[in-house]
């Protein structure tokens, strides 16, 4: 029973700081798909008297990916019925050029100032449309929401940390004899501490394993999938493979790591 | 060949800087012997003892023990030092979470010797000191005396050259005095292990040649 208890407080720690990892790491995953959506959809218009040289506009502003003429057709044919032929071949000589610009990356407030500024210093552009409101407002909301569980995560692990490192403090006391009476037979300290390492290294197992566990099942609920496919993100919450691999390591470098320094901590009076 | 097992010279020993518990102190301890050092309570006796196993560090002088010198060792040598070194406590320092036997095979497990070596070693001590029906107990389950024979039993599993006993029979009624002192004697008699033993008493019955050491004020003193 006092072993489960000793196992236990660090288990618990463990697996709260390798879960807010995870949470984390699948925000990160969701506000990357969230953006990416966003950003497809996103590009921004400019209007021209005259036709734009696509590559030099590229050298001009490296950021932009593609520059699209957006055709004139539709707004033509509305007034098919209304003007003479010749009007409308007027109308579609006077009619100024729009373009679509889409960037290769998200651009952030600052960018999109900066991309609108070199654009409109193009003599025949006359108009940029960059529909910043609406993108920047979802963009910072999806910063704010990341910074904040950012924030979490790092009290979290801190908090995790100082747990682990009091049940390592009380783990070494309780071997401390022990160690101690190896140590004057002359047992080498990998020897004397063997214990607490096999103890740290069965417990990062055991969290790690129970974190992966949760994480592989949790995108498979029914009220999980619903969520995600109502928001209309495509997303892997948990890479099985590597995601666990991350954890098992983490567990275990912040295990061995703890319980290396309280026993030199400790140590000189080991001796 | 050099015979001096324990050789110290000017020794100074304190646990607070500029408060010496030994003073001064020359002692020649060579293979074989069987020594005694006896002085009064708080004379000094186990912090002697402290010192030749490298728990407590010299404030001044020289202390060379089984070849080598104990000033400024460094923590690797110092484990192999102890390789060499059986030590014996009133307290018996036993691991209580590990059997009898495992307790026995302690200096051999340190010494890298395979499993099998280690149990018929240590088999063959526990039934030396009468105790092999017993090795599968834990040392809480044992008497006083016997937790004190599995105690010599673990100092004599890797051979030693040198056995240290801190006040071996404190903590016994006479009976398992006795036996204790046989089992050392048998040590140092069949395996020429050099024994070292700080005691308040040198037990009369004791029928061998011994060299005997007195501390006084700090100072050590060969008596005969």
């Amino acid at each position: 029973m006092k072993s489960l208890k000793n196992h236990l407080s660090v288990i618990i720690p463990l697996f709260i700081l390798l879960f807010s990892f995870q949470f984390v790491v699948m925000l990160e995953r969701v506000v990357k798909s969230y953006e990416e959506k966003l950003f497809s959809d996103y590009s921004i218009v400019a209007v021209a008297i005259s036709e734009l040289d696509k590559d030099s506009l590229k050298k001009k502003i490296p950021l932009i990916k593609t520059v699209e003429i957006l055709s004139t057709k539709k707004v033509i044919n509305k007034f098919k019925d209304d003007f003479s032929p010749a009007n409308l071949a007027l109308l579609k000589t006077s009619l100024p050029k729009f373009y679509s610009i889409k960037l290769k990356s998200p651009p952030d407030e600052e960018t999109l100032k900066k991309i609108v500024e070199k654009l409109k210093m193009i003599p025949s552009i006359t108009k940029v449309e960059t529909f910043e409101k609406s993108y920047t407002k979802i963009y910072n909301m999806l910063i704010l929401a990341k910074t904040i569980s950012n924030v979490f995560t790092v009290l979290i692990f801190v908090i995790s940390v100082l747990l682990i490192f009091k049940q390592m403090e009380i783990w070494t006391l309780q071997h401390q004899e022990r160690m101690y009476i190896m140590g004057l037979f002359g047992s080498p300290f990998w020897m004397k501490s063997a214990v607490l390492y096999k103890l740290v290294f069965i417990d990062s197992i055991i969290s790690a394993t129970g974190v992966a566990v949760v994480y592989y099942f949790l995108p498979k609920l029914e009220k999980f999938q619903e969520s995600i496919k109502n928001i209309g993100l495509d997303f892997e919450t948990f890479r099985l493979v590597d995601d666990s691999l991350v954890l098992l390591a983490i567990s275990i470098f912040i295990t061995l790591f703890s319980v290396t320094l309280v026993i030199f901590k400790q140590r000189t009076e080991v001796k | 060949m050099d015979k001096t097992i324990i050789h110290a010279q000017k020794l100074q020993l304190s646990y607070k800087k500029g408060e010496p518990v030994i003073k001064n102190s020359n002692v020649s301890i060579h293979k074989n012997d069987f020594v005694f050092i006896t002085g009064k309570s708080g004379s000094g006796k186990s912090t002697m003892i402290r010192s030749l196993y490298g728990e407590l560090p010299l404030e001044s002088g020289t202390l060379r023990v089984c070849g080598i010198d104990l000033d400024s060792i460094s923590k690797q040598k110092l484990n192999v030092l102890r390789k060499h070194i059986g030590v014996i406590f009133q307290d018996y320092k036993l691991i209580k979470e590990w059997t009898v036997e495992k307790n026995v095979m302690l200096p051999l497990m340190i010494a890298g010797y395979s499993k099998n070596v280690c149990t018929m070693q240590a088999h063959k001590l526990l039934k030396h000191v009468k105790l092999l029906h017993k090795a599968d107990k834990y040392p809480l389950e044992l008497s006083g005396g016997e937790q004190q024979r599995i105690a010599i039993a673990r100092a004599l599993a890797h051979n030693p050259i040198l056995i240290l006993a801190d006040e071996p029979t404190g903590n016994l009624d006479e009976y398992s005095s006795e036996v204790i002192w046989d089992l050392l004697k048998g040590a140092h008699h069949h395996l020429g292990t050099t024994v070292v033993i700080v005691t308040h008493k040198i037990p009369s019955t004791l029928g061998i040649n011994y060299k005997h050491y007195f501390l006084d004020g700090g100072v050590i003193n060969e008596v005969s």
